[in-house]
């Protein structure tokens, strides 16, 4: 048996001791692969673009002449700031949207749930993994221009829904599919830890549930929703795909252009300087939203971390 | 806490319905049409497996299938094994690095899939040289999976009595042999969903593998590729397909979890 495979211990130190001494190690050595992987695989990548920012593209190759040209172009032409706005009011709507229906799905399996809790919420989330292109097309046929809803309109000589051929609205529509399952899932997640005798308690003192509703519920619960709205904002600003195959020739979105610069054109210097500005633009949402989670008046207090 | 159907309770489970007709509606008509003679106008039933025969001798289908196997592979591995350290790390030992670790462990979550996608496919072409293949496209979908794998192995993990471990080590067990007959039997259930969620992932992701596979094709990338042209009847094949091996893997969570197998959330000592 050896306890003390380095021997550095002196003999008349604890054992207590000795073990106080190796956690930072261990802990180190558990953590560290993983940090390190994500600094490499995230931040690193992520500092990257943003050198690449102030760099030039020519002819599909990158090179270091330092300047601001891609800011200029970002800032200046009326198109890119069409893209941004686009995007940014898309994703403000359908995180309402999603916040909208998702509260009172994720209250009532919560609530309501029972012993089907489980699988409720399992049944909710597992749409999410099948992955976008899929979940699009599975959307596509049924509202899509050839889809179901429109088919039957037409074999009855009734017009199609506008709505839903090739529009912004489309792809909102398509972007609300895609994540609501966050926006539910993150809001459940929040009210499971939440203790409904509270409600009881407001209700004995006299509070109509509305009120109980505005000052206990919600307020309790505003980390998941705070963390639900994030998930489903950011996702939504970068959002390049459903534009183009349910938005049509007025919906072409910021993260629909960025993705050309890397893709048709090779622009990657103008590209990188849209993410850059992307990344601000999500990592604004976050601290503004961040400051108004406080951790003490949520269910999470309790756990040791 | 009353069990009494109020009008509001009745609203919300209108809402609960509306949303499961609006996520699953889609899907129950792609299944159907993919059995269907005219994908177009599927009525009067009329049933057919001719997409399903596309689909598996398409070359590019299957060649896209293979890899996108050996990548979530791969991808779910390197992510299971990076969350997994990670996840015991931070609840077993205290640290004062411990918030920033927390927070790099979940950082990718709030970066969208396009900027990673981008970001690593710069990154690995101007600083590392590295060309884009299946290697590449395997760790850059890792970042995402080790964080998700992350979350759920730690909402297993809060409920986990280390005293256990400590005992064995008291007992003069070395840290691997205790993870092994301590730890793993105990907390192996979340380890296999970290694994499967964060395979899910990698096997339908599209913007990460796009951008960080050069010209290998993927069955998402082959699936837009596709979808360009409209909807053909082997895309309905498809989404029938990774819909139900999808509902496979959260049907076995599902049981597990029920059996009490798993259990997650912070109830109980």
């Amino acid at each position: 048996m050896n306890k003390n495979p380095t021997g550095k211990t002196p003999a008349g130190m604890s054992l207590r001791a000795a073990a106080r001494r190796r956690p930072g190690l261990r802990f180190a050595a558990l953590v560290g692969p993983g940090t390190l992987f994500i600094v490499i695989g995230l931040l690193l990548p992520l500092l990257s673009i943003v050198v690449f920012s102030f760099w030039r593209t020519e002819s599909y190759v990158l090179y270091a002449d330092w300047s601001l040209d891609n800011y200029r172009t970002l800032l200046g032409q009326a198109a890119y700031r069409v893209f941004f706005l686009r995007s940014l009011i898309t994703a403000v709507l359908v995180t309402l949207v999603c916040l909208v229906c998702g509260w009172p799905v994720a209250y009532f399996i919560a609530r309501h749930g029972g012993r089907y809790r489980l699988l409720l919420v399992l049944l909710l989330a597992a749409p999410f993994f099948t992955g976008i292109i899929l979940r699009i097309a599975a959307l596509q046929g049924l509202l899509g221009p050839v889809g179901l809803i429109n088919m039957a309109l037409s074999l009855f000589g009734m017009p199609p829904i506008e709505a839903l051929m090739y529009t912004p609205f489309a792809s909102g529509l398509g972007l609300v599919y895609l994540f609501v399952p966050f926006m539910v899932t993150a809001i459940y997640l929040s009210l499971v830890n939440f203790n409904f005798e509270l409600l009881e308690v407001a209700k004995i003192n006299g509070a109509r549930p509305w009120r109980a509703f505005i000052e206990i519920t919600w307020p309790l619960n505003w980390i998941g929703t705070a963390i639900g709205m994030v998930l489903v904002f950011i996702p939504c600003l970068a959002n390049s795909v459903t534009p183009r195959f349910l938005g049509g020739p007025n919906a072409t979105s910021f993260g629909m252009s960025l993705s050309q610069q890397f893709g048709e054109t090779g622009t990657w210097a103008l590209g990188s300087a849209m993410g850059v500005f992307l990344f601000l633009a999500s990592l604004l949402a976050i601290l503004l939203i961040a400051p108004t989670i406080r951790l003490k008046r949520s269910g999470f207090t309790g756990t040791s971390l | 806490m009353t069990r009494k159907f109020g009008p509001a309770t009745l609203s919300m489970s209108v809402a609960l319905g509306l949303i499961y007709i609006f996520l699953y509606a889609p899907i129950f008509y792609v299944i159907y049409t993919s059995f269907a003679e005219d994908i177009v106008w599927p009525f009067p039933p009329s049933f057919t497996l001719s997409a399903y025969s596309d689909l598996f001798s398409s070359s590019l289908y299957g060649q896209a299938l293979i890899n996108s196997l050996e990548l979530a592979t791969g991808s779910a591995a390197l992510s299971t094994l990076l969350a997994g350290a990670g996840a015991i790390g931070l609840l077993r030992f205290r640290s004062r690095f411990r918030g920033m670790v927390l927070l790099a462990f979940i950082a990718p979550l709030f970066v969208a899939d396009l900027l990673i996608g981008i970001s690593i496919l710069a990154f690995n072409a101007r600083v590392l040289g590295l060309p884009g293949n299946l290697l590449s496209a395997m760790a850059a979908n890792a970042v995402q999976g080790t964080s998700f794998g992350f979350l759920i192995i730690l909402a297993q993990l809060v409920r986990y009595n280390w005293d256990m471990d400590d005992a064995a080590m008291v007992f003069g067990a070395r840290p691997w042999r205790c993870f092994v007959e301590i730890t793993l039997p105990t907390i192996w259930p979340s380890l296999f969903g970290a694994y499967l969620i964060s395979f899910i992932l990698a096997f339908n992701n599209l913007e990460i593998s796009f951008y960080n596979l050069g010209a290998i094709p993927t069955l998402p990338s082959v699936a837009w590729g596709s979808l360009r042209f409209g909807l053909g009847p082997e895309l309905f094949a498809l989404a029938s397909l990774v819909n139900g091996f999808v509902f496979v893997i959260f049907a076995v969570m599902y049981l597990l979890m029920r059996s009490g197998v798993v259990k997650f959330g912070y109830r109980g000592q």
